[in-house]
């Protein structure tokens, strides 16, 4: 396989409500900025990847107007849809087709702008014979199974609130993140309004506007335009039944990330994750969930994660970092959140994290998630 | 990063070992998960393979066209999908099989899946065509992709007096060449210059009739099994134009002269007169296929849809592949044709454009 990095980055800011852009205008920010960090010009892109849930925006084939916006006109450019999971699969599609060789320098560009539509009601448009009156939007689903969860494993609403304090804080030092929370403590996440039990306001993601833009290279174009490329050492994508009664114990098992997790850490070379990762960015759509990805992912034994984030392993200053830029739980544009996950896991192997860089980056772990519990898993090194 | 390359002479063939399709008909009362294992059962069994010989995936389909978010989540199971690695392309199918391909020389994978559904007759798809539009400048106008197609129809036609005839008689003599049962029944031309005008110059015989379709397609580097012609995905090549009519030369599919520059090149075939053996093009109207005769060069040698092409009938979505399977059977059942291009097309006039070519390995 031919090897490929990632040589650039692109980000807007994440607001509630980027009022002062259009979808286009957010896909332009965030795909000049990425094209600019790699060094390159738009002309110098072979082809573009798009990454957006249309029906968040009320949308149909979103690409084929915001395409120009990403300067994909006269280019190949496709969109890649897989709820949650979009963002790392199109990042994940983008290696695949650097890797045929077909083209050498792929921009990748994930958007959402939720402000612009009604995201439950998008969200609501499960199979209309068994799901959809039972089982729409996120919360409804995660409270089922994170009930399930605290009940096998033990894990409180203390520890989950933990999480959304470390992202909030760590948030603060991210020029782009939505929600900066640089005082949050537990108790105001404890104190925050109940959504569905035991999910509480800040225990959830939120919705933001923004775009999030990558650029992906062959070994070549790579190592002659980038100091530090971002190399991409495995990868791999696992979905799950449709139905969300026909997955036992979602959180608990996830067998998905399992999975994908362990025949990525083998091709990578990753014996003891907690270890041999210098940081990770998981995709956490709720607080509770970034405690089963650490049983899932291997960061810890099972019934243990509640312990790893009280003893602040997962801390900026702990033995591997989770989610510097505050995760999903701070920023969520859906469609680019898989995105930024890859985009700054890059950005800290690339040594321009800023504020949040973590000292001495060489090896970097991303996840996504989306949908009933699909899994995308990618590990990036600082070699090949 | 050139834009044309020459082709890695160590890379993987690609063959394609299975197709199946089902449709399309005017309404099938089966949902659309019923619809793709069924066109999945019949590639993997032209395929002589089962789901466990099925390393990834790839889907087409559109959100709004299905009325749900991330409606790859309805086929899954169908596709075989569950705990294995799926990728959904929002696109035309043929786009979805060439990134499958993408997927294949990459080495990530041995053998991929590629399906592709579409039910128009779920919704009025031609007012779901508007939210595809740029809705600052387009979609207020109520502007959709048949209108669209009559735009361009119109910057063709010009002052060509001809040109409504010219297209009625290749509607015509499109339709009468389709297999008995197909969606659009046989239809003279002067009964299509009869029927009502849809979007100007285009009347209503001349348009392709959309229905329910799927299709599947099985990708692998290992050749098919003994016994049967086999054939290899050589080139393959897309491109996206500009969105607004305004910004485009409507009278010419430059994006498919782009697309075909990049699969040539991929191919490694210099020359621009290449011979096409057959060609299955996406044309939904007669002005498309000419416009897909001009970019692509192709003269009388080549036989164009033998089986009536998507003026037989289609369905949104399916269309590409479904020309990629026509193409497949063509190359198969008729040792005259060696090379064949496969044609696929998304978005409005002509926007997104996909093409894929095959060759006959004897």
């Amino acid at each position: 396989m031919r090897h490929v990095a990632i040589i650039g980055t692109g980000q807007t800011d994440y607001a509630s409500n980027r009022s002062d852009a259009s979808q286009p205008e957010l896909v332009r920010e965030a795909a000049k900025a990425a094209i600019a960090d790699a060094g390159l010009r738009p002309q110098q892109i072979d082809a573009v990847l798009i990454s957006n849930m249309e029906l968040f925006e009320g949308r149909a084939l979103p690409e084929l107007w915001l395409g120009e916006a990403a300067f994909a006109a006269g280019k190949p450019c496709l969109k890649v849809a897989t709820g949650g999971t979009s963002g790392t699969s199109a990042c994940i599609s983008g290696f695949h087709q650097v890797a045929s060789g077909l083209f050498d320098v792929v921009l990748v560009v994930g958007l959402e702008k939720h402000s612009e539509g009604q995201t439950q009601t998008g969200m609501a448009l499960t199979d209309p014979f068994w799901d959809r009156a039972v089982a729409a939007g996120a919360l409804g689903n995660f409270a089922l199974s994170i009930s399930q969860y605290m009940a096998e494993r033990g894990v409180t609403e203390r520890q989950a609130a933990m999480v959304a304090v470390k992202a909030r804080r760590n948030a603060a030092r991210n020029p782009h993140a939505h929600l900066k929370m640089p005082a949050l403590t537990v108790d105001e996440v404890l104190a925050s309004r109940p959504l569905a039990h035991p999910i509480r306001l800040l225990d959830m993601c939120p919705q933001s506007d923004g775009a999030c833009a990558i650029v992906i290279a062959a070994e070549k174009p790579a190592r002659r335009l980038c100091p530090r490329p971002a190399w991409v050492k495995a990868s791999a994508t696992r979905h799950e039944q449709p139905y969300i009664g026909d997955i036992d114990r979602r959180l608990v098992t996830m067998r998905t990330l399992r999975d994908a997790a362990r025949g990525v850490y083998e091709r990578a070379g990753i014996r003891d994750p907690l270890h041999d990762f210098d940081v990770a960015e998981i995709y956490e759509p709720v607080s509770y969930a970034e405690l089963a990805w650490y049983e899932a992912l291997g960061f810890c034994r099972e019934g243990e994660a509640g312990r790893l984030i009280e003893d602040g392993v997962t801390a900026m200053d702990g033995e591997l970092p989770v989610n510097p830029s505050g995760g999903v739980l701070s920023s969520n544009p859906v469609g680019a959140s898989g995105v930024i996950r890859v985009a700054e896991a890059a950005l800290q192997i690339h040594g321009r994290g800023g504020e949040r860089q973590v000292e001495g980056v060489r090896t970097a772990l991303v996840t996504g998630y989306g949908v009933y519990a699909w899994a995308d898993v990618v590990v990036l090194g600082a070699q090949p | 990063m050139s834009e044309l390359k020459a082709p890695n002479g160590d890379r993987r063939p690609i063959f394609i070992v299975g197709v199946g399709e089902v449709g399309p008909v005017a309404e099938d009362p089966r949902s659309i998960p019923e619809m793709v294992l069924e066109a999945v059962g019949m590639a993997l069994a032209d395929a002589a393979m089962g789901h466990g010989e099925i390393d990834a995936v790839v889907t087409a389909s559109v959100d709004l066209f299905d009325g749900l978010t991330a409606s790859n989540i309805a086929v899954t199971e169908v596709v075989g999908a569950v705990m294995k690695s799926e990728t959904r392309i929002a696109a035309d199918g043929l786009a979805a099989a060439i990134h499958a391909a993408c997927e294949l020389r990459s080495e990530a994978y041995q053998t991929v899946l590629v399906a592709a559904h579409g039910k128009a007759s779920m919704s009025d798809y031609r007012s779901l065509t508007r939210w595809a539009m740029d809705p600052i400048h387009l979609q207020p106008l109520d502007v959709d992709f048949l209108i669209c197609a009559g735009l361009q129809a119109s910057a063709m036609a010009g002052a060509d007096g001809g040109a409504q005839r010219r297209w009625a008689q290749l509607a015509a003599r499109r339709r009468a060449s389709a297999v008995p049962g197909a969606l659009a029944a046989a239809i003279s031309a002067e009964a299509v210059l009869a029927s009502p005008v849809l979007a100007a110059p285009l009347h209503e015989g001349m348009c392709a009739p959309l229905g329910d379709g799927a299709a599947a397609v099985v990708l692998s580097v290992r050749p098919p099994a003994a016994g049967r012609r086999s054939v290899r995905l050589v080139g393959m090549g897309h491109d996206l134009e500009a969105h607004a009519m305004g910004d485009r030369d409507l009278t010419r599919w430059e994006g498919l002269g782009r697309a075909l520059r990049r699969a040539r090149a991929d191919a490694g075939i210099a020359s621009e007169e290449a011979i096409i053996d057959l060609a299955e093009p996406s044309c939904l109207y007669p002005h498309e296929e000419e416009l897909f005769r001009q970019a692509c060069a192709i003269g009388d040698e080549t036989a164009i849809s033998p089986g009536g092409g998507l003026f037989a009938g289609t369905a949104p979505v399916v269309a590409g592949l479904a020309r990629l399977i026509a193409a497949v059977r063509g190359l198969r059942g008729n040792a005259r044709y060696h090379q064949a291009l496969a044609h696929g097309t998304w978005g409005p006039a002509g926007q997104g454009q996909a093409v894929a070519l095959l060759e006959a390995a004897d």
